[in-house]
């Protein structure tokens, strides 16, 4: 597990900002006029996709690669997912959508930490089919 | 000559060490120089690039390196001269090397066969230049089998495919269908970012 506090530091900020940039846009973009399932499944892409470009953007340079995309994509997933669908059923507030932003990535970013913990370290082969 | 990888490498050589020498490669670090550490005998390292990874390695080694894109290896010239040892870098395709079968001790990639187009054949190729009972050792980005990380990196690696690597790579699998014995997978992040170490059959090919 992480426990460099710039990286540690990088990790919680990158999934915040992109989690409050998600909700934001998506907040913008979907109202009451959409299907919800509709909402939900394009909330999710665009989530992906806006997370992929403010991490590149913002902070791959800083922070690393994969560490810091794949918890952001997730962010951007979920985010955009859930926003999108809450967005179609009722009215919903750019500040409101990105503090739920926030919090999703703040979420994410704890659980990819107790799933680092888990799945760090020395694989059993097993996994793999054995060592043959 | 995979000329497709080989533009494609050449066209990021300029961005290269912005985009991954104070962020990735920091990151990486311990667990590159832990991996590296095991170096001895006659080395073959692949994938140079721009060369971020030699000042990982442990001095007085003799390390043939190889990189597919000449721009990448222009920019890792100053970085191979520096280097405390024997070592020389030249430019190939893994699926098309020069050297002799037998030539070397131990091999050693970094994330490479995210980018490899052939993984299984770029592997099989490493194989034969590697004595018997050699080792390859390698610090490789690959697939997920965590849902739905795992949904998530097949998404994006036709963009990411675009001007890099591929997400989604089983490369564990790859080394052994190459026929490798598998002796050690450790994960750095996830079961995202991994080192394995594999060995070659000690009998001698057929």
């Amino acid at each position: 597990m992480e426990k460099r506090l710039y990286f540690v530091f990088g990790d919680l900020v990158s999934n915040l900002v992109v989690g409050g940039v998600v909700g934001l846009i998506c907040a913008a973009l979907f109202s009451t006029s959409w299907n919800m399932i509709i909402a939900m499944v394009v909330g999710m892409a665009l989530g992906m996709i806006i997370a992929l470009v403010v991490t590149i953007a913002l902070f791959l340079m800083l922070f690393g690669a994969m560490e810091i995309m794949v918890p952001n994509m997730l962010t951007g997933m979920v985010a955009g997912m859930i926003i999108s669908m809450a967005a179609a059923m009722h009215e919903v507030s750019l500040w409101s959508a990105m503090k739920d932003g926030a919090l999703v990535g703040f979420l994410v970013f704890v659980v990819i930490y107790i799933m680092q913990s888990r799945t760090g370290g020395k694989v059993d082969l097993n996994e793999f089919g054995g060592g043959e | 000559m995979d000329t497709a990888t080989r533009d494609k490498w050449d066209k990021t050589s300029k961005r290269y060490d912005l985009m991954v020498s104070k962020g990735a490669e920091k990151r990486w670090e311990p667990y590159k120089r832990e991996l590296y550490s095991n170096m001895q005998g006659k080395v073959l390292f692949l994938a140079l690039g721009t060369g971020l990874d030699i000042s990982l390695f442990p001095t007085g080694l003799d390390i043939t390196a190889i990189d597919i894109s000449p721009k990448m290896l222009k920019q890792a010239e100053p970085r191979v001269a520096a280097y405390d040892g024997n070592m020389v870098a030249q430019c190939m395709d893994v699926h098309d090397m020069d050297f002799e079968e037998n030539s070397f001790d131990q091999i050693y990639t970094s994330c490479t066969f995210c980018s490899v187009p052939n993984p299984i054949d770029g592997l099989k190729a490493l194989a034969k230049v590697l004595k018997p009972g050699g080792e390859i050792r390698m610090f490789e980005h690959t697939g997920s089998r965590i849902f739905p990380i795992s949904l998530m990196m097949d998404l994006m690696t036709p963009l990411s495919s675009i001007s890099g690597p591929d997400m989604n790579r089983k490369t564990v699998d790859n080394v052994r269908k190459a026929g490798f014995k598998i002796l050690e997978v450790n994960n750095v992040f996830l079961d995202v970012v991994k080192t394995i170490t594999a060995r070659l059959p000690e009998e001698p090919r057929g």
